[in-house]
């Protein structure tokens, strides 16, 4: 039992050995870690090897595998501290970035979500009409073998003739022995199992599937106690990789460039699949005139908003925080917990709140000023509005933050500096502030990119208004972010590759500022150092 | 006068910043007693004022419910969040190793990617999920937190690395010349140093946690499943503004867990109990 | 340190064995009941809050018939993309409740399957219901209940319908003259009429009488005179039409009896009732001279969901159960629309006689397009809409919303 139980160095072993009990403790709880980690990977694996997902399997063994391993030597220390975050982080984060991004390199949207196959049976499931002049039969699902398991027939009931027939993948035969109620439908039929409703219901997807030839088109199911007879009006050739109308003989040939059906006339299938288009996401970004056009505004005003936010919140939570760092002032617990209320309430909530605040005629501000602005119709009134909400939703956190940063200076290097005769103001520039700015730094660049693309800010109250009258694509409060959302999601359907493409241009540029800022942090620190 | 200029000007802040807070919050607290329970009203006075709204909430709704999972969400992925984000913080601030700059961008560039879209990619993993472990899919509480707890990396680790360079490398340093593990100090030494932020990283997590709505709004369809946010958002929604007074009610109630919280980690956050122990 | 290391591995494999015994032990169980096959299927229905709320117990009623689980699960938001993202992912619901102008995008991303309704169920509906949740010739979806605008006034102000709008603006006497709701950004929806009563429109129609989304009204000359007109209702003009009059408040400005003419649909008696305001509804008037108001007919649809996992029970539930009048009254009970079927809107009609105005307000209505295209005028028309009520030149205005519908169309 040495201090190695931990998995520390084994060069710092040699000093005096630590109280042992303590080791004891740590020794225990990491056996339990470890040991809950595997019992959680062999929970996990049972079902894997259940559904027979190999790569599943072989992927979360790996990854116990290593983690024990991590664990067990003594190398590897950051890494240790690291794994847990990064794997989680690797999961919820990493992956459904890298899946978005992979997103821009196709016309993945509504229309184009899919597979070919998914669209072929969409087509053909959306043109199966019911053959004219047939009428519906009441059905009863049955098998010949077990309720489970055997093979399924329907009992179909004309409703004109009576006559019931047994109906599978082979078609239509007459029976006789049968009983049927009122409404038609079969209750028990000679040499027939008849599945109840809840029977029924467990076999739903052979149900869907089952199509009874006949000699117009097919009888299938509708539900599970009625059937029609129906005909599917388009149909998949694989010889022509088209759709061909089976009445007109028209047909819509693949095109595998844009993921849809086209007819000879240029007409496109509404159904149609995601396909690979390189880059023209990305082109059709620099090249469209409603992003290039008002681009540059529109950064111009989403730097503007970001520093904003960030500046105005930090330096009213600064300041506030300063002011109720002295034990002299009374009250403080109450102002705390006053002052973080406005953090505490659902902020979508509060931002909808906030946005009946400024309604021009009705609104509370103009109310309680006696003012009539127009807060959303103007420019500079509605970038200021919106401004004032997040200062109001934000300052709080910089409020917390900087108070628990007070808190962690110590309190002799201010009053040392009192007493060399510094003013207040010149102790809290010169001491105060540097020390500060080494913990709220690294805080300020992630609250600034945090507000870059504070898509609910600007969603929940002015929607981007007010909007030229001549432009209802790019208002004046609109982020680079809101503004994606709407030419992405605003007409025609979601175009999830166009936004991702987008959205993979404003993360450059947020990752350039913010790594060009981060370089400039490099000797923060190294304050103690 | 000297008064004045020691205390009085720290009141006259706090007094002035309390009006800008607390407008908005007497707005909705009289909205919440307004029995016709309308958002359009322009008075910071409440026009009637009756416990209604408070009672049909619980009544009507499944608010209690809400209030719970809500609860438990946030608290266990605000403590679990914090203690991964300080092990992180650690070894950023503390080990020196390749990649450590560009990791430590990552996590927050990381998060700069449009939620609205990343729903897309979280049906997919969770739509597996769901198949293979039903007691971590959809409509569950852990695949809820472990969502959440994917963002622990990320600006609360930011946070945290910033206050662990705050304290002298000579306190760890001394520690392992006398022979503590890297684990020791990490448990022993810095994290009750780092008191303060710890307590400051849990209350922005749970806040951040109880108030998450996108998220929870496709995670959670199940009635009794649903989170705060999730059930408040429901009650306005389609409805056009026939709710707004429970809505408004549930709101503040919303508020009252988060003011506990802070109450409760209050003692940490300004009790400075970092003042001694960096003397030496 | 070896042997530290040795009795370090052991102690781990021990415990995790005793607790991967445990674990194993309590886990099985729960997987189990999971995979095993219950006594009947499982439905899923996903709905609004409202609306899932009313479906609970006839779901439940239903799944007690027929052995089967019933789900009744509650979206609060974006139900229609949530619906598609989920069901493409196959995590969606079995039967979707939602407005039948979802259609032409559900059936692009192959969301829904048509149904198949024998002629007497057909017979049984509402033509305009009918026909709305028809697309390409088929049947997507069972409609249950109709909604459209009417003018709500209160008669205590205004004791007399007015027959146009330029009577409506005479006859208003209160500080507000009409609560019909712009907002910042506009409402197409509830501009409509107005608009349609102008001359505008928004999609021309084939000969077959459907929507043709390549003949686009808007930005056509119609639509700069119907828009010179609406702007004469505006905030330079008679203040009829205002910003500031948004959805959020235009329903409860009207029960504070600030206006005495409230524009809106049958969600909206439920809060005037609760006011105690003495109201009657008639239809939207329409400009003096003008072609009449036709306000869009909506249609509650529940549809069967093509990527369900129990296909076959949601189309037993939507077209056997959903089309019992019983089920429409109840939920005509929950939220006081008029029911789509005919038998059912005949059994409310005579104790809510507010239904039978709401359908004559509906007489010359317009369904809702359901065409794709659809969803790119909404936003560019509010904002249209937005401006000119709040001054800009129409001509200018509406070209430029034409210019960005129709490149979003394509």
């Amino acid at each position: 039992m040495t201090a190695t139980m931990l998995g520390g160095p084994a060069t710092q072993a040699r000093p005096a050995p630590p109280e042992p009990t303590r080791s004891i403790v740590g020794l225990v709880s990491k056996a339990l870690l470890l040991g809950l980690t595997v019992a959680i990977a062999i929970w996990a694996a049972f079902p894997l090897i259940e559904n027979e997902q190999w790569t599943g399997l072989a992927v979360l063994a790996a990854t116990t595998a290593a983690l024990l391993y991590l664990y067990l030597t003594p190398r590897h220390i950051p890494l240790k501290y690291l794994a847990p975050g990064t794997i989680l982080l690797i999961l919820f984060q990493v992956f459904p970035v890298l899946y978005t991004a992979s997103t821009a390199f196709t016309n993945f949207g509504d229309g184009h979500r899919g597979s070919k196959d998914e669209a072929v049976v969409a087509i053909q499931t959306a043109s199966v009409t019911q053959v004219p002049g047939s009428q519906q039969y009441a059905m009863t699902v049955a098998t010949t073998g077990d309720p489970g398991t055997g093979p399924l027939v329907f009992l179909v009931t004309d409703p004109v003739t009576r006559q019931v027939s047994a109906g599978d993948a082979d078609g239509l035969k007459a029976l006789d022995d049968v009983t049927v109620n009122a409404a038609g439908r079969v209750t028990a039929a000679a040499g027939y199992t008849v599945l109840n409703a809840g029977q029924a219901s467990l076999r739903s997807a052979e149900i869907t599937a089952l199509a009874v030839p006949t000699p117009g088109g097919a009888i299938r199911s509708s539900g599970l106690s009625r059937a029609y007879e129906g005909r599917a009006g388009r149909a998949y050739d694989e010889s022509c990789d088209c759709v061909r109308d089976t009445t007109t003989g028209q047909t819509w040939t693949a095109d595998e460039n844009i993921g849809a059906f086209v007819g000879a006339n240029g007409e496109r299938l509404a159904q149609g699949w995601k396909v690979t288009v390189g880059f023209s996401n990305f082109t059709r970004v620099l090249t469209d005139s409603a992003v290039a056009g008002p681009f540059v505004r529109t950064l111009i005003w989403n730097f503007g908003f970001a520093i904003a936010s960030t500046g105005g919140t930090f330096v009213l939570g600064l300041l506030l925080a300063m002011a109720l760092h002295s034990p002299r002032v009374r009250g403080r617990t109450a102002y705390r917990v006053l002052l973080v209320l406005p953090y505490a309430m659902p902020s979508f909530a509060m931002l909808l709140v906030w946005r009946d605040m400024f309604n021009t005629d009705f609104g509370l501000i103009n109310n309680l000023f006696g003012t009539d602005v127009d807060w959303f119709g103007g420019s500079a009134s509605a970038r200021l509005a919106v401004i004032l909400v997040q200062l109001w939703l934000g300052y709080p956190y910089m409020f917390l933050v900087a108070t628990g940063a007070l808190q962690a200076i110590p309190r002799e290097l201010s009053e040392a500096s009192r007493i060399d005769g510094a003013s207040a103001w010149g102790g809290f520039r010169r001491i105060t502030l540097p020390l500060l700015m080494v913990a709220l730094t690294p805080l300020l660049i992630s609250s600034f990119a945090f507000n870059f693309n504070n898509f609910n800010a600007i969603y929940l109250t002015t929607e981007g208004a007010p909007f030229p009258a001549d432009n209802p694509a790019n208002g004046a409060t609109d982020l680079l972010i809101t503004y994606t959302y709407r030419i992405a999601f605003g007409g025609g359907g979601a175009q999830y590759g166009y936004a991702a493409a987008i959205s993979i241009f404003i993360f450059l540029i947020v990752a350039v500022v913010s790594a060009i800022s981060f370089r400039r942090t490099r000797h923060l620190e190294e304050v103690h150092a | 006068m000297r008064w004045i200029q020691q205390v009085g000007w720290r009141h006259l802040v706090g007094v002035l910043v309390l009006a800008f807070a607390m407008v908005p919050i007497v707005f909705v607290f009289s909205a919440a007693l307004n029995p016709l329970g309308t958002l359009s009203s322009s008075e910071l006075v409440p026009t009637g004022a009756s416990f209604g709204n408070f009672s049909r909430l619980f009544a009507d709704t499944g608010f209690g419910g809400w209030f719970l999972n809500s609860i438990v969400i946030a608290s266990v992925s605000s403590a679990a969040s914090v203690f991964i984000s300080a092990l992180a913080a650690y070894a950023f601030s503390r080990r020196r190793f390749r990649g450590r700059r560009v990791g430590l961008l990552s996590v927050l560039l990381i998060q700069m990617f449009p939620q609205f879209l990343a729903i897309v990619a979280i049906f997919l993993i969770f739509s597996t999920v769901t198949d293979l472990w039903p007691a971590i899919g959809f409509n569950t509480s852990s695949g809820l937190i472990l969502l959440y707890l994917g963002g622990a990396l990320g600006v609360n680790t930011w946070l945290m690395k910033g206050f662990f360079d705050t304290l002298p490398r000579e306190l760890d340093e001394s520690a392992t010349v006398d022979g503590a593990s890297h684990a020791q100090v990490f448990f022993r030494i810095l994290l009750p140093l780092v008191a303060p932020i710890l307590a400051v990283t849990a209350l922005l997590a749970f806040i951040g946690t109880i108030n998450e709505f996108l998220i929870a709004n496709v995670f959670l369809t199940d009635a009794g499943s649903k989170t705060l946010p999730v059930g408040l958002y429901g009650l306005v929604a389609g409805e056009r503004n026939a709710n707004f007074g429970m809505f408004c009610a549930g709101t503040l109630l919303t508020a009252i867990p988060t003011v506990l919280v802070f109450q409760l980690l209050q003692r940490y956050i300004t009790d400075g109990l970092t003042a001694g122990a960096v003397k030496g | 340190m070896k042997e530290d290391d040795m009795r370090k591995v052991a102690a781990v494999l021990l415990l995790t064995f005793a607790l991967a015994g445990c674990g194993g032990n309590d886990d099985s169980p729960g997987t189990q009941t999971s995979k095993e096959p219950k006594a009947g299927g499982e439905l899923v229905i996903w709905a609004d809050d409202k609306r899932s709320a009313a479906l609970k117990p006839f779901a439940d009623k239903f799944g007690a018939e027929n052995g089967v689980t019933v789900k009744v699960q509650a979206i609060s938001k974006d139900q229609q993309t949530t619906f598609v993202t989920a069901s493409q992912q196959g995590s969606g619901p079995d039967v979707m409740v939602g407005a039948h102008d979802w259609i032409g995008n559900l059936v692009q991303n192959g969301a829904i399957d048509p149904v198949q309704l024998p002629a007497d169920q057909t017979a049984s509906f509402n033509p305009n219901a009918l026909k709305a949740v028809t697309f390409n010739g088929q049947t997507y979806g069972v409609p249950y209940a109709m909604e459209n605008l009417a003018l709500i006034r209160n008669t205590d102000l205004a004791p007399t319908a007015p027959a146009t709008i330029e009577e409506l603006v005479e006859a208003a006497k209160t500080p507000e003259k009409l609560c019909l709701q712009v907002g910042q950004n506009g409402d197409a929806y509830h501009l409509y009429p107005l608009y349609s009563s102008a001359g505008g429109y928004l999609f021309g129609t084939t000969a077959t009488g459907d929507y043709d989304p390549k003949d686009l009204g808007v930005g056509k000359p119609e639509s700069v005179q119907a828009f010179r007109k609406i702007a004469t209702l505006g905030e330079k003009g008679s203040k009829a039409l205002k910003r500031s009059i948004t959805p959020e408040n235009s329903i409860a400005t009207f029960t504070s009896k600030k206006c005495a003419f409230l524009v809106s649909g049958p969600w909206a008696i439920t809060d005037v009732k609760k006011a105690n305001i003495k109201y009657d509804i008639s239809p939207v008037p329409g400009f003096q001279g003008g072609q009449p108001a036709r306000p869009f007919l909506g249609v509650q649809t529940f549809y069967v969901a093509s990527k369900g996992k129990n296909k076959a029970l949601a189309q037993e539930f939507v077209t056997n159960y959903v089309t019992t009048p019983e089920l429409a009254v109840a939920l005509y009970e929950a939220e006081p629309r008029p029911p789509a079927l005919t038998a059912a809107f005949d059994q409310v009609k005579t104790k809510d006689t507010d239904l039978e105005k709401f359908v004559q307000a509906g007489k010359d209505g317009l369904p809702l397009p359901a065409v794709p295209e659809m969803a790119a005028i909404w936003d560019p028309f509010g904002k249209a809409e937005a401006a000119v009520v709040g001054g800009a030149d129409p001509a200018q205005t509406i070209t430029a919303a034409g210019k960005t519908i129709s490149s979003a169309i394509k």
